[in-house]
């Protein structure tokens, strides 16, 4: 006779490595609500400048940007989870050496500060 | 000599319906190991007590337990380490049905082992009578070492909170050296691996939790392994759609 314990709903508390995974997987909530807002302003744009600027005053609701907010927080350290994988996943050889891990995560991170730029200059005029 | 609590989850089938936890003191030096302590208390308090050992450092994969709630080699792992938490629970792998103390039924992982033909496969048998060898570059060779350390101790898949979900998973270690077999040169069994890889219970199976990588003894890094794997499953399938098309 073996014993076999199950999992119940709560395994992931009993570990730290476990929790740091639910809140990686949990990053999408917030980002469903940002997601949810760009569509209602993509659908309130097609309804006339009435509803537009409507829409513009929901987004500049305090609760609206704090969520908007954390959603950012999120995906900034959602990426910082994945641009670490990242090389694990798709390691790079040039020349038949392989890239050091630390030079594919700067890539990305450059990547990113460059979004944030194009996005500055785009939105603010900036630069 | 300093003394310190061991707590050890015991199961004897015949005595108990369910596991329970006992408590022994065990005096250790600094080059105690967990396994050590086993020993001692199997040697000097309860000789019922029963457990897996073979090698002593960290080589042959049979000592893995529970210790303190992390899967990790008795022998590699040392009671002054723990010494500042004060105390010490020892419980089989976590995922395996118990089958006396800390010894575990691993055949689940056996089988997956198994099903993922670990071995170089080719097409034509060749060489062996005429002894030609099968050359390798060590470029070729640094391809797939780091997946070939593997020990099958089993410590990833008591991390996996996957494979203790669906124990049909199957999981990190066997992915990882279905892997190694595919990356190798000489290897030609790519295309026989591949369906049971991109399977359900295959690589996908995955979501990158990630702590089987962590506690891993050998530093294979089976994560890394699963996920390259669901890199060429779905390259697999991109190129299968345009085969059809064709
Ligand atoms: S991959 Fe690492 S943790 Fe998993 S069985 Fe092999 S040596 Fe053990
Ligand atoms: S006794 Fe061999 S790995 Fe610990």
């Amino acid at each position: 006779m073996t014993y076999k314990t199950e999992l119940g709903r709560t395994w992931w508390l009993k570990n730290s490595a476990f929790k740091a995974y639910m809140l990686r997987e949990a990053t999408v909530l917030p980002l469903v609500f940002f997601i949810l807002c760009m569509l209602a302003g993509i659908y309130s744009l097609t309804r006339g400048e009435a509803s537009w600027n409507s829409w513009v005053a929901v987004m500049g609701n305090p609760l609206v940007l704090a969520l908007n907010a954390l959603a950012l927080v999120a995906s900034l350290y959602h990426a910082a989870t994945f641009f670490v994988l990242f090389p694990r996943v798709m390691p790079i050889r040039l020349g038949g050496k392989k890239v050091p891990d630390n030079l594919i995560v700067a890539g990305q991170w450059a990547g990113v500060a460059g979004v944030f730029v194009l996005a500055a200059w785009i939105f603010w005029g900036v630069l | 000599m300093k003394t310190m609590e061991v707590r050890i989850q015991r199961y004897l089938p015949e005595q108990h319906s369910e596991p329970v936890v006992e408590s022994y003191q065990v005096p250790f030096d600094d080059s105690t190991s967990v396994l050590d302590a086993l020993n001692s208390i199997k040697e000097e308090q309860d000789s019922s007590l029963s457990y897996r050992w073979s090698c002593r450092m960290a080589i042959c994969g049979s000592c893995g337990f529970m210790i303190n709630g992390e899967p990790k080699l008795g022998c590699k792992v040392f009671l002054r380490d723990y010494a500042a938490a004060g105390t010490l629970l020892i419980e089989p792998l976590a995922h395996f049905p118990v089958e006396r103390d800390l010894i575990v039924d691993l055949e689940q992982f056996m089988q997956h082992l198994d099903a993922i033909q670990p071995y170089i496969i080719k097409e034509q048998a060749n060489g062996v009578s005429e002894m030609t060898p099968h050359k390798q570059t060590p470029a070729q060779m640094d391809k797939y070492q780091q997946f070939s350390d593997c020990i099958n101790c089993g410590l990833c898949y008591a991390a996996c909170p996957q494979f203790g979900l669906n124990p049909e998973f199957i999981g990190p270690g066997a992915l990882a050296l279905a892997h190694r077999y595919n990356l190798d040169s000489r290897d030609e069994g790519r295309a026989e691996r591949m369906p049971l890889i991109g399977s359900e219970e295959g690589a996908w199976s995955c979501t990158f939790v990630g702590y089987c990588s962590e506690v891993c003894p050998q530093s294979v890094d089976p994560a890394a392994a699963v996920n390259q794997a669901k890199v060429l499953s779905a390259q697999d399938m991109v190129l299968q759609l345009f085969r059809r098309k064709k």
